[in-house]
Formats: structure tokens, sequence, C-alpha cells
């Protein structure tokens, strides 16, 4: 058995992908692993990956050529996910590659992803649902704080890689405001300038004095969402058990009127 | 009436939250606008929840009254005009600013602006309409806004303020017109239903000018809504449901929201209701909303006049599988979508999902988990290649049995409070309710 060690990017899946089928060792005798896998198997060979963009764009060209751009969509979204491998569950890489081979072998990009049997197609499934809802929730729970200079500012903590589409999210909506996006986890910072594009950077340049001095109004407007939160409650209804489902508490300390009960 | 002079914003804010938190709707859903690449907002169909109050309702939008002062004597309504509340108002701009602020904080997705009647419905109309257009003009607010026709305003101010405004709503308050006079005797079904019937009209006639002039202005895109208070007057769930039936035939509605009564006021007209309020009745007349909407049911199928309230241990459609038994078991590989949508643990979204997994391959049951499919429900009723999952036996009786044991069915404290509460749906409802079968069985088992 050959194992191919990706990083676990879309730069470094995917170049797995494009050695892992230019090795020519036999579908049959390779799989692939993302990250270091913790117990190395006495007969396999480990092959470590070096991401290269070059790799990745001529999968990324065979794909979206091939099957489309929902196929695409599809493994871009479950390449995001943070889960990357459990005992139980099929390794993260290993899914794309093996559903690649799939469509590519049946040639038809959609049909593959409806035939939820094939483990590695449900495991794309259940990946790519994953970090929608991860996405999805931050589109609801992210709070922006006014800072001195007028920049809106929010800290997430993902589990999944879903800053693109947040910022792109708050692009669409906020277009005449500054504002930066600072994900703690991943340490990335999506950063955007009004009426501009936004762009992704790293986050070992961030000024972590200058994102906890607020406006002069900041307290005063979230003193006022507060209360409103407070107040719109419905006594005779209470049922903290229902708002923690539709609410799970990891999200509690990014939020402004949660984070008291943290 | 205790009106106080120069209160700060946030007091204004408690008090008119207070006073609008009982109107139910709250979602910001049915349109897609994009943002226009100058100005704040821009909307997202399936609609966003921002926060999840400690009642766990979502907090989508910054739901207020306008005003809680009232010219009206509503008895169900804690602003009406005998009520000793404090009472406050905003001023246009306090709501744009305020709605401004929250919404480039990603606070809120839109404003839900609603109002008390302050000197006429005329002059209450126009104060949320000159909101909305400040809001919209002056502010260049792109985002979500849902606002409340106020009955009896006038019909040009209405259709002014629809141009501005996604989604409009008019609640029924209550289900017959009875109860109607009886608790709100300045409303009338009349005064009601005819600005809603001017909404559906101007969206109708809006859809045609769109078609023609793309940049025609939009008329309420996001259509209407309606909500009735369930459990202050005796009013059955036949009767409930046939309403929202009616409404969503007859006048387009996108949604009928119901609302579990809750005495505000004391009121000597109203049911004291001990228990609380009465959240599982309205539960199920959500879920039989669904299947309204969604699952291809009709009203009659669900309830009739000799059985005119659902049974509190099943939800309705496991109850209607139970009572069409002849038409089961369904073959998972074969059926018609419509018929899986009927099979109970099939949810539309699986029902998709089957219909196109089952061209390319022979489904079996581990497959139906995957695809999502409640199996603890649905394996009384289906097949997969002519083979049941389990030995079972299509009889009422041993389904129910099975369907009982899963405890996701009733919520936990009704099920653990057990006979208090149902007492309390039966009295008042009727004089003497007759069970139907299945639930005189589940009650046995409840009782063992």
């Amino acid at each position: 058995m050959y194992v191919f060690v990706c990083e676990d990017s879309l730069e470094g899946i995917f170049t797995g992908v494009y050695d892992a089928c230019a090795s020519r060792l036999g579908h049959r005798n390779i799989r692939l692993t993302t990250g270091e896998p913790e117990n190395y198997e006495l007969f396999s060979e480990y092959i470590p990956v070096t991401p290269s963009a070059d790799k990745t764009g001529k999968v990324i060209r065979t794909i979206t050529s091939r099957f489309g751009m929902q196929f695409y969509e599809s493994i871009y979204q479950a390449v995001m996910s943070g889960e990357t491998h459990s005992d139980k569950k099929m390794d993260k890489a290993d899914a794309v590659y093996e559903t690649i081979l799939l469509a590519l072998s049946c040639g038809d990009g959609q049909k593959v992803l409806l035939s939820l049997g094939e483990p590695c197609v449900y495991r794309i499934f259940e990946l790519c649902r994953a970090t929608n809802h991860e996405a999805h929730r931050h589109l609801e729970f992210l709070r922006f704080s006014e800072l001195e200079n007028g920049v809106l500012f929010a800290s997430i903590h993902p589990k999944d890689n879903v800053l693109p589409y947040i910022a792109e999210h708050f692009t669409d909506r906020l277009p005449s405001e500054n504002f930066m996006i600072y994900d703690e986890t991943h340490q990335t910072v999506a950063v955007h300038k009004a009426y501009k594009s936004y762009l992704l950077a790293d986050a070992d340049d961030l000024d972590l004095d200058k994102i906890k001095r607020y406006s002069e109004n900041e307290q005063e407007y979230r003193k006022l969402w507060l209360t409103f939160f407070d107040h719109i409650a419905i006594d005779p209804r209470r049922n903290p058990k229902l708002q923690i489902q539709m609410m799970p508490r990891r999200y509690w300390s990014d939020m402004t009127e949660l984070i008291r009960f943290a | 009436m205790n009106i106080q002079q120069n209160m700060s914003l946030t007091e204004k804010l408690a008090i008119l939250t207070d006073a609008a938190k009982y109107d139910v709707a709250c979602t910001s859903s049915g349109v897609d606008r994009k943002g226009d690449g100058r100005h704040t907002g821009n909307c997202i169909s399936a609609g966003i929840c921002h926060s999840f109050a400690a009642d766990g309702r979502c907090i989508s939008l910054l739901k207020i009254l306008f005003t809680n002062e009232c010219i009206f004597n509503c008895a169900y309504c804690q602003n009406n005009c005998n009520s000793d509340v404090p009472r406050a108002s905003f001023t246009p701009d306090e709501v744009c600013t305020l709605t401004m602020e929250f919404y480039r904080r990603n606070y809120i997705e839109g404003l839900f602006l609603s109002s008390g009647i302050l000197i006429s419905p005329d002059y209450t109309m126009d104060l949320i309409y000159q909101t909305l257009y400040k809001l919209r003009h002056e502010h260049h607010f792109n985002g979500y806004i849902h606002v409340k026709a106020i009955p009896g305003a006038d019909p040009v101010l209405i259709q002014r303020t629809g141009f501005l405004a996604d989604r409009m709503s008019i609640n029924l308050e209550l289900p017959t017109a009875d109860g109607l006079k009886k608790l709100a005797p300045y409303k009338s079904r009349r005064t009601i239903l005819k600005p809603m019937r001017l909404i559906q009209n101007g969206i109708t006639e809006n859809k045609q000018e769109l078609t023609v002039y793309r940049k025609a202005p939009q008329f309420v895109p996001a259509g209407q809504s309606t909500q009735m208070i369930i459990g202050a007057t005796p009013e059955n769930d036949y009767q409930i449901m046939r309403v929202a039936e009616t409404l969503y035939r007859n006048f387009d509605l996108k949604r009928v929201f119901y609302s579990a009564f809750i005495n505000v006021n004391g009121d000597a007209n109203l049911p004291a209701l001990p228990g609380g309020p009465p959240l599982l009745r309205e539960h199920r007349l959500y879920q039989a909303d669904w299947l309204l909407r969604y699952y291809d049911f009709t009203v009659d199928e669900l309830l009739s006049e000799d059985r005119p309230d659902f049974n509190i241990y099943l939800d309705p459609k496991c109850d209607w599988a139970l009572r069409h038994l002849e038409d089961f078991p369904v073959e998972i590989n074969r059926a018609p979508y419509r018929t899986l949508l009927r099979v109970p643990g099939i949810g539309y979204k699986s029902a998709r999902r089957i219909v196109q997994a089952r061209r390319t391959a022979t489904l079996d049951f581990s497959d139906l988990k995957k695809i999502g499919v409640v199996l603890k429900r649905a394996l009384y009723f289906i097949t997969c290649s002519g083979r049941m999952m389990y030995r079972t036996k299509l009889e009422e009786n041993y389904i129910c049995a099975g369907l009982m044991s899963d405890r996701t069915q009733i919520p936990r404290d009704i099920r653990e409070s057990g006979y208090r509460q149902i007492s309390l749906f039966d009295c008042g409802m009727a004089d003497q309710t007759v069970l139907p079968q299945s639930q005189m069985i589940a009650e046995e088992l409840a009782a063992n």
C-alpha cells in the first residue's frame, strides 16, 4: 500500500490527487491521508506530497471542465471542512480522491454525487453539509464591533475554513464599510476596504491592541442591543434548551449578547 | 394613560420591544436581493436568524412597535387603551438609526415595524410610511423590511407602503368573526380582509408588471402573512386549520402564524390557562400547517367535524397514516414522489433525495438512513425491494405502540406532566370531546 500524505488545504489535497494519479501505482494500491498519520503501518510506504499550484490548477481545470462547477463546489466545500479523519470515518483526502476517480470512470459528476450508497460520496456529502452549516451559522452569529477608526471588526472561531464564504457575503452586504473578520482558529483575516473587493491575509500582522479600542458609540449600541435581546423573550415561554439547540454554546463567546452567559 | 416625556432611547426600546414581542412572525425569508454595490443591505431568500432569545424563538428582525399608544381596546392585547402600561413612541429618525446601526453590526436582518393605533388608523399608517420612506431613501437601506398594515387605513397609504416593504402582514387575530367581535370590538373581519385582498391584488398586478418591465418597483416581493391567537376563544383545531387553508388558497398568503395565547391583561372574558400557554397545541398546528404547504395534504384529510382536534400524542402525519393503513406499506424504489411525502419519517428533502438516488441504484434501509429518513418512524410504513426492515404487523395498535415509544414525539415537559396538561386542552375547547381511536390507545399507553 502506498499512502500519500497531503497537507490539509485545497492545494495539498489536489496535489495529492494529481500525484496519486500520475504515480501509476494502481488505484487499488493507493490511499491518501490528510496530515501526518498518528500511527504508521508497517507494510505501507508513505509518500509526502509537496503542494504545487501548478498541479492544483490542472486538477481544478479537469474537474470543472468535465463535471461542471457544481461538482467542483461540492468537492471544494468538503475540502474546506475542518474534520480530517477519525477512526470511524473515511479520511477527507481519500474521499476526495475516490470520488474524483468515480466521476472519471462514470463521466457524470452530478450522477456520482447522488449515489450516496458509495462510502466516499457519502463522506463528501457529510463534509459538505457540515461546512455549509458552519458557514451559515457564521452569517447568523458573527458580530461586528466598531473600532475607534470606524472599522468594523469581528472575530470568529469556526471549525471549518469558511472565511472566504463569509467575507463574500459581507462584501455584498456592506459595500460601503471598512471591515475585518479575524478567524482565530485558522489565523487568517479577511480585510475589506469600502467599495473594493475583500482580500485574505495571514493574521501575523494583526495589531491586537488596536482591535480592542472601540469607538465612542459602540458601548451604547451594545447596551441597546442587550436591552432588545432581553426584552424580546416571552417569559411564560422560556425554553433554554431550545435556545441552545438552535444556537450551540460554542458560538456564544463571540456574540455580543451572549458573552455574559458563555 | 401613562405618557412619559424625555425618555432615553434605551427606555423607549425596552417598552416598545416588550409591546411588540407577542407578534409571532420574525422571518426574513422569501426574497433574494443582491447588494447594489454602494448601499448597505442585501436579502437571502432562505432568511437568516441572528440570535435566539431565552424562549428559543429566533431573532431575525428588529421587532418593535412604532408606538404602544392605542385607541383600540382589544381584550387580548397588553397595549389596549384600558391597560395601565408605560407608553412610548419612537420618532422615524430613531427607528432608522437603530435599524442601520444594528444592521451593520450584523445583529439583525432588517426591521419589523408594527404599531399601536395613534389618533387614527390613517395617521398611524402615515407615520409608518414616513419611517420606511426615510429608511429606504435617505439611509438607502437595502435589507429586509416587514411591516404591518393597519386595519382600516386608507388603501392608498397601504399601497404606497407596500412598495417600500418586503413583506406585509395584517393580523387576523382570531379565527372566527364571533371571537373577533367579542374580544376586539373595534376590529371587524371586513377591515382585516379588505386590506389583505388589496395587497394580494397588488402583488398579482406587480408580477404582471415585472414581466413587462424588469425594473418596475417591486410590491411586497416576499408576500404577506398573518397570525392567529390560539386558545383565547373556544375554536377547535379543525376550524382554525380550515381558516388557514382558506387563507392560503384564496388570499395567496405565504405564511399563517399561530400564537399560543398568553393572558397578559387578566381580562375576565379570557381563559386563565393555569398550565401556561397551549404550546403543544400550537406545535401541532404548525406541524399541520407544514403538511398543508409542503406535503400536499388538505385539512379534510387531517381533521373532520367528528374529530376536530389534533391527537396530542402523535404528530398529524403519523396520526393520518395510522388511519390510512390501507395505503401502506409503500415501496421506496417505486413509489411516486407524492406518495413518499406522505410516509411518516420521510420529509420533503429526503423524499427528493430518494427520487434522485434510486435512478442509479436500488435503495436499501442503510441507504435510507444515510439519506436522512427517520427510520424509527418510517419502518412501519415502507418496504425496500419488497422487504420490510423488521417483521412488523400492519395493525393500528401495534404501530401506535411502536411510535409512542419514540420519545421525541411528545415534548418532554408534557410527557412528564401527563394528564394535567391534557385536561387543559379539553376544557374550554369543547364540552365533551370524543377521542379518536388511536388517541385512546395512546392514552392507555401513557397511563401504563
